[in-house]
């Protein structure tokens, strides 16, 4: 790529909006909603019926708007929205150590009978719709923050330049 | 750029229903040609089948010689922009202008370059990141320009792209296409039924009625040599004058008036002598003088000129409305007399005009 290529690249970015930090951090909220769907769908008895599971569902309410709200932000170049994004990644992997970790292997008594709350197959699942959507928030958060410093540059230099 | 030749072309509907009879016409590169007439003469279903919307029913449509008749409209590389500007609204101005680009994954950096330039040519530039909804008219229509303009096409068509605009907005509008046209040189075939539009656009107009072309020529040639009454009522505003006379010697007679023709004009009517012939005046080539006497009914001050409605002598059916120049105060009811300044000739029968050069 030439550097002239390169500039105009920059200079589109003043019309063309962020569309790959948006739609990542949307991707981000659908594999969250995996998770929480696979989570929700297999209670054992009473298990998940807890104050946690309260948060929880609390939690992916706020996320969900959260995220949806930052899709909007970094869609237009709003660097702020680079940081929420970023942390809100970092929770999604610490989820991964509240109720999937909690779950996973413990067994309760349904009619009489032991049983595996949150088998091996499940477990595995939960943990990599966790992943992706931290995965895809972050790397939302990172394209966001890269291309938006890009952008002020390119308008520094546009004003420079008196355009 | 390009030349577009349209020979002898018809369209025929399902329904048995003849649209356009013959159509025949060369355009040559970098013209633009103005398709002018009243609804439903066949104007836009011309330009819809040069676009490839309407298939041809007979005849062919060469694009720099090359036949493209039957070929589809998007390979036809023309470019239309629509009266209701056919935006996208949910899209930014720049989307909109590079959304046919997109379409065919064009560069996105050439993508880019070209609605710049285009915008910029336009005047569109910081509009570029709002949404047609938060335009106006007129821009809105500079957007449906640019985004024909970045295709870079061989043939831009204009479906009465100022009728939806205000009077004020529609003159400053059609000078930027005028602009346009100089800038780019492009072929342009330009459709309106304003009479206006086209004597200040065209290089050449094509005058038509009821799907049969009446003349085609440069809008000095249709004011002032119209081929038939038609074309001579259709162009000129204020309308021409039209009155059943008598040729009579030297002299055209009449209801109510008689007026002398002159040497070149006796020579243009020898083979009408004692015929009956249609005589056209333009408003603008009425004086005051002593041959048509006339009973004011309006008097319409303009500033520079003054339009003066009335009829002719004492009858109440043969109207005339003279533009005479400075300001004038006829009240209702007063007399006067006209002369004609310069007068039109055409046969009673075929409603041609009479040439100097016939009979």
């Amino acid at each position: 790529m030439t550097a002239e290529d390169r500039t105009i690249q920059r200079d589109r970015m003043r019309f063309i909006k962020n569309s790959l930090s948006s739609n990542l951090a949307i991707l981000g909220i659908l594999f969250d909603v995996f998770y929480f769907v696979s989570i929700y769908k297999s209670d054992v008895d009473t298990y998940y019926y807890n104050y946690i599971i309260g948060v929880s569902i609390v939690y992916n309410l706020v996320f969900m708007l959260a995220v949806f709200l930052s899709s909007e932000g970094v869609k237009n170049y709003k660097k702020n929205y680079s940081y929420l994004l970023a942390v809100i990644g970092v929770v999604q992997i610490a989820r991964i150590f509240i109720i999937p970790m909690q779950a996973h292997g413990t067994t309760t008594i349904v009619n009489g009978e032991s049983v595996v709350v949150m088998q091996d197959g499940q477990f595995m699942r939960v943990v990599v719709y966790l992943a992706v959507s931290a995965a895809c928030l972050v790397a939302s958060a990172v394209v966001n923050f890269i291309r938006c410093g890009e952008l002020e540059a390119h308008l520094k230099t546009l004003a420079g330049q008196g355009a | 750029m390009a030349t577009l030749n349209l020979q002898h072309i018809d369209k025929i509907y399902d329904n048995n229903v003849q649209a356009v009879f013959d159509f025949n016409l060369d355009v040559k590169d970098g013209e633009l040609i103005v398709l002018v007439g009243p609804s439903g003469c066949g104007k836009s279903t011309t330009l819809r089948m040069v676009a490839g919307l309407e298939d041809i029913s007979n005849g062919k449509l060469l694009l720099d010689g090359k036949d493209i008749t039957a070929t589809p409209a998007k390979d036809r590389d023309m470019a239309m922009v629509f009266q209701s500007y056919a935006l996208y609204g949910h899209m930014t101005i720049y989307e909109n202008m590079a959304f046919s680009l997109t379409l065919r994954k064009e560069n996105p950096n050439v993508i880019h370059k070209k609605v710049l330039a285009a915008a910029e040519i336009l005047g569109l530039t910081s509009q570029l990141n709002k949404k047609p909804a938060q335009l106006s008219g007129g821009q809105r229509q500079r957007v449906a320009m640019g985004r024909s303009i970045v295709r870079n096409p061989k043939v831009f068509l204009f479906d009465e792209p100022l009728s939806n605009l205000d009077a004020k907005l529609r003159g400053a509008t059609r000078r930027e296409i005028l602009l346009l046209h100089k800038r780019l040189q492009a072929t342009m075939l330009y459709i309106t039924h304003d009479q206006t539009e086209a004597l200040t656009l065209a290089d050449r107009i094509v005058c038509m009625s009821m799907g049969h072309v009446q003349q085609v020529g440069t809008p000095l040639e249709l004011y002032d040599s119209p081929a038939n009454v038609f074309v001579a009522s259709f162009i000129g505003l204020p309308p021409m004058n039209f009155y059943d006379v008598r040729v009579s010697g030297g002299k055209l007679v009449g209801e109510g008036f008689q007026v002398s023709l002159t040497d070149e004009e006796k020579h243009t009517l020898r083979a009408y002598n004692n015929k009956e012939i249609t005589l056209g005046v333009r408003p603008e080539n009425i004086v005051e003088g002593a041959d048509v006497p006339v009973t004011v009914s309006s008097n319409e001050n303009l500033g520079m000129n003054t339009l003066v409605h009335g009829h002719v002598g004492a009858s109440k059916s043969i109207k005339i409305s003279a533009k005479l120049k400075g300001w004038r105060d006829y009240k209702v009811g007063d007399t006067t007399s006209f002369t004609f300044n310069r007068k039109h000739f055409f046969d009673k029968e075929t409603t041609n005009a009479i040439r100097g050069g016939e009979g």
